[in-house]
């Protein structure tokens, strides 16, 4: 089988009888693992007994005071993305917040790709570890969540039962992540979009669609995108099969589930391009940068002319830090790139649970959304609606001045995510097309 | 074997008794991980635990398309690194040696040896980039590039960068193994018998020192030749991503139940690769001595080229003096804030890097810290255990098993240990990451200490127990003292080893334990370069302090005895 079709065959992208229900396997994996354990008793004896200890369990729903009440002391492991310095000393600031506010201690655990979290969590599934579990809290969206939904490897309706929630925008992209309903599963935490930065002292008019931007190389322009599955890659390589398919019968399927069929039709327009776009790369198609953070660091050294960035104010931030010449501006296609939201969740087996909690709704607090948002920290758009906040929070938004390099508000319009299952799809056709 | 060591364990069988529980439970200890860990990869690739890693390992990875140039990549990186290395260090040996650049590179090669491997990497990349610090020195008054070139990429698709990194890293060790054995080769008296007969100094190497060298390195050349072809962390730094070396493959496919069988065929295949190599190293040994012999039985006198050995020295300056180049292109950038193309030198400085981001750098320097003197003072203890017990008859030699982990690849060895860990509950635990560090330190302590500890006159161990000492007072008082120059730099290199360790950290640690090693990886290509920069000058700092202080200690000790000594004499006196 290739990998396409076994990605395909892959539960939550269509129903497929040759793979086990979830629950079923999760019963042989607990068999199993008692056995293993009872080995292990004789082996390590007491150190497996105090860890076998069953941890006190609070509900999803439960009140708010008490959950506070029971948060107080616990150590939270937050496995997020740690590619972004910016966003490591946010999150540094956060820790020291919900220290100060609630006695939590927030860890923030520093992982190349939230999927390998989802692997590890689906594996400590296979052991049966259903309590004590390493990770308290996690940074995840789109293909990400929809794996954790279902296979059941998620906590429960928590995000609604915040008290922040209510400040929440009403957004389609809030209450859906990737086509995928939400439904309390995980808290909304900020949006982004995908957007290029330039350098204007070298390149006065960058190319503003995927047809410009192939003439734009062939001229002798300096460009190249992250290898897939790193995810500025996959959304750059989304954001042409979109733009390649636009006006066509085949634009609608990437809404909808994937099937082998449709992913042929959908991706041959793709291929051909990057077929094309490829030997002109910086790189030549061999050599790819490993991350959006990394283009950034080549436009600033001179080895690329265009940036990726999956926030619209990361290079106000960059030229504030000394990281890129103040010549640089931000922009998008004219007809939009892919914009989405993003989100913490709770795995079903985490440590401190009412701790995980408590810090989701920090995150969601107009203190800590506009600090997010300022260009100084982070940059990354808000999920609040600033119309249900009171009047001081309000001042504190509209005093945060993001910047000329920033995405000038209103250029662009923002496209919606393909459906979830596209993203594991297109990566692995990706790899077995070019990853070789 | 001392005499009264052998009376006092005959005279009292409870305490051989205990000794022998001690020794099973050292080896034990030791062997522990190595044999579930080997276990705990044979049975996922066999597909024994299909619950938690489902599915036929080999028929995974053979049908892989990204297999094979995966292993071509880390075959070709791996043989051809090793023999640069062996060429490199007998070029080392027979052009610098005898010539006033022998005391500098004997000086060079502990504080080059001393810099991890991931930070060597990352200052590399910094180096030789087409925008890196060697191009923007001489740019564009040399080249008339305003803009970087185009013509190469570090890390390249090719594998030249990391081949280039692992040469860089390796040859030192290889070279301080043959330096430490010149003294029992004697060699200057070769030297002198081979010019009077009439040979070239070089081919008094050839046909004198180097058949009688060769042997000594072997073991260490093999875990060197082992250590290239499996490594991981310098292959993500350095080498190519897409595909990327065997080893890099695996690492993204272990962390997935879906794949977990498949990687660990994988390793058991990387297993086959090293035993092969090793196999061709055997061949090509067998090879070359016979070509050798004839010739020196030939009798050919032949004549030195001078300017070979300029080239030879070249070589060898040119590598020791980038890794120290590397480790200050690392310090400037840790404290940059504006440094374009092409400038040769940062346009603005600045003292933030280090100060505002404190949390970022002394978290996991904290972290790094408290494991390596943990894993220090572990493998010490362990080993004065053993050679102790060694020493009074309880143990026997077991000097080969120590090399063990060493030469099977990390990843083999490490990914079954891990599912063990998890099948137990016990990964993400600080011990487990403690003991698998002490695994991979334990072996070079021992080895170190292990010839200090047995050529140390048992006289003064006699004369002490004459004078009414215990056992454990002679050790305390006699034995430990007089050792402490040796046990001070095996506790630096104890050091050393546990802040470059990289996968045991990353893969028993469970995310939880960040150190110095997996935050540099996990940042590089993401976070500020000027960050990564000064977390990589932490790295090799760390170790660095340990040596400095493994030269301190003892001159610190032998002044207080010296002091004393003087003071009792004058009491003496006194009286």
């Amino acid at each position: 089988m290739s990998i396409v079709s076994r990605i395909i065959a892959h539960p939550w992208c269509g129903s497929d009888d040759r793979v086990s229900p979830p629950g079923r396997l999760v019963n042989r994996g607990l068999h199993q693992s008692r056995q293993g354990r009872l080995h292990w008793h004789v082996l390590v004896g007491l150190v497996m007994l105090i860890a076998a200890l069953p941890s006190q369990a609070i509900e999803p729903d439960a009140g708010w005071q008490e959950a506070l009440q029971e948060a107080r002391g616990q150590s939270v492991y937050f496995h997020a993305w740690g590619g972004s310095e910016q966003i490591n000393r946010y999150l540094a600031w956060v820790a020291e917040r919900v220290d100060e506010e609630y006695g939590v201690t927030l860890r923030h655990v520093k992982v190349g790709d939230i999927a390998e979290v989802v692997s590890q969590l689906q594996a400590a599934r296979l052991v049966g570890r259903h309590d004590s579990g390493n990770v308290d809290l996690m940074w995840v969206n789109g293909e990400n969540f929809a794996a954790l939904k279902h296979d059941g490897l998620l906590w429960g309706d928590f995000a609604r039962h915040l008290p922040n929630a209510s400040l929440l925008r009403e957004s389609p992209s809030i209450s859906m992540d990737f086509s995928v309903p939400v439904e309390g599963l995980e808290s909304a935490w900020g949006g982004a979009q995908l957007v290029f930065i330039h350098d204007t002292a070298t390149v006065k008019s960058p190319p503003r669609s995927a047809t410009a931007l192939l003439e734009f190389v062939r001229d002798g322009g300096r460009f190249a995108y992250p290898a897939p599955p790193a995810f500025h890659g996959t959304t750059f390589v989304k954001q042409l099969l979109i733009e390649l398919n636009a006006g066509k019968a085949t634009s609608m399927a990437l809404y909808d589930p994937v099937t082998e069929a449709n992913l042929e039709a959908v991706t041959a327009p793709l291929w051909a391009y990057l077929d094309e776009l490829h030997p002109l790369m910086r790189g030549a198609g061999e050599s790819w940068p490993v991350s959006g953070e990394m283009t950034r660091q080549l436009l600033d050294d001179g080895e690329l002319d265009i940036a990726i960035s999956f926030n619209p104010n990361a290079a106000s931030a960059a030229v504030a830090n000394g990281q890129l010449p103040d010549t640089v501006r931000t922009y998008v296609f004219d007809q939009g790139t892919i914009g989405n939201t993003h989100f913490v969740t709770i795995p079903w087996n985490a440590r401190a649970k009412a701790g995980a909690r408590v810090v989701a709704n920090f995150l969601l607090s107009p203190e800590a959304q506009a600090r997010k948002l300022d260009p100084r920290h982070w940059g990354d758009p808000t999920v609040l609606d600033l119309s249900r906040l009171r009047a001081a929070d309000k001042a504190v938004f509209a005093g945060i001045d993001v910047g000329v390099w920033s995405l000038a508000p209103g250029s662009g319009s923002v496209l919606a995510e393909p459906h979830a299952s596209w993203t594991e799809a297109l990566e692995a056709a990706w790899v077995e097309r070019y990853g070789q | 074997m001392s005499l009264p060591a052998r009376t006092v364990t005959a005279m009292k069988p409870i305490i051989m008794l205990r000794h022998r529980g001690l020794v099973w439970l050292l080896v034990s200890l030791f062997m522990l991980p190595v044999l579930l860990g080997l276990c705990g990869t044979v049975a996922p690739a066999l597909g024994f635990t299909p619950t938690f890693a489902p599915g036929d390992g080999f028929a995974q990875i053979l049908t892989d398309p990204r297999l094979l140039p995966a292993l071509g990549l880390s075959t070709f990186t791996g043989l051809l690194a090793t023999f640069l290395v062996l060429a490199i260090t007998v070029m080392a040996l027979v052009c610098v040696h005898d010539t006033r650049w022998w005391s500098w590179m004997n000086a060079a090669i502990p504080p080059v040896l001393a810099i991890p491997h991931a930070a060597m990497a990352v200052g590399l990349v910094f180096l030789l980039a087409p925008s890196g610090a060697l191009v923007r020195l001489v740019s564009p008054a040399l080249t008339g590039w305003e803009r970087p070139p185009l013509d190469w990429i570090v890390p390249d698709a090719q594998g030249w960068s990391l081949i280039v990194g692992l040469v860089i890293k390796e040859t030192p060790f290889l070279l301080l193994a043959a330096i430490a054995q010149l003294p029992a080769l004697d060699v200057d008296a070769s030297l002198r018998i081979g010019r009077t007969l009439g040979y070239a100094p070089a081919r008094c190497w050839s046909r004198l020192i180097l058949p009688r060298l060769y042997p000594r390195i072997r073991l260490t050349l093999l875990i060197i030749l082992a250590f290239n072809l499996t490594v991981v962390d310098m292959a993500i730094l350095l080498g190519p991503g897409n595909p990327p070396t065997l080893s890099v493959l695996l690492m993204t496919l272990v962390n997935d139940p879906l794949s977990r069988a498949a990687a660990s065929a994988g390793a058991l295949l990387l297993v086959a690769v090293v035993g092969l190599s090793f196999l061709l190293l055997f061949a090509l040994e067998i090879f070359v001595s016979g070509i050798a012999r004839r010739r020196r039985q030939s009798g050919v006198r032949g004549h030195g080229f001078s300017a070979l050995r300029v080239l030879g020295k070249g070589v060898v300056m040119l590598i020791l003096s980038t890794s120290l180049v590397t480790m200050l292109l690392l310090l400037v950038w840790s404290f940059t804030r504006r440094w374009r193309f092409p400038d040769a030198f940062p346009a603005q400085w600045t003292l933030s890097n280090w100060s505002t981001r404190t949390d970022v750098l002394m978290q996991p320097a904290l972290t790094t810290l408290i494991i390596a003197m943990c894993v220090a003072a572990l493998a010490i203890s362990t080993a004065i255990a053993w050679l102790e017990l060694e020493r009074r008859g309880a143990a026997p030699r077991l000097d080969g098993i120590w090399f063990v982990p060493l030469l099977v690849p990390q990843i083999s060895l490490l990914f079954g240990w891990q599912a063990v860990a998890l099948w137990a509950g016990l990964d993400g635990t600080w011990w487990m990451v403690v003991y698998t560090h002490w695994l991979y330190t334990f072996p070079y302590v021992i080895l170190i200490l292990a010839v200090p500890w047995r050529e140390l006159a048992p006289e003064w161990g006699h004369a002490a127990h004459t004078l009414g000492a215990g056992d454990w007072r002679v050790l305390w008082r006699v034995r430990l003292p007089m050792l402490i120059r040796p046990l001070s730099q095996a506790a630096a290199v104890a050091v050393a080893v546990s802040v470059a360790l990289y996968l045991p950290t990353l893969l028993i640690g469970a995310g939880r334990h960040q150190t110095l090693a997996t935050e540099l990886v996990t940042s590089v290509g993401g976070v500020d370069r000027r960050v990564v920069a000064a977390l990589a000058v932490l790295q090799s700092i760390l170790p660095l302090l340990a040596f400095v202080l493994a030269l301190m200690v003892p001159r610190w000790q032998s002044r207080r005895l010296a002091r004393q000594s003087t003071r009792s004499l004058t009491r003496t006196a006194v009286a």
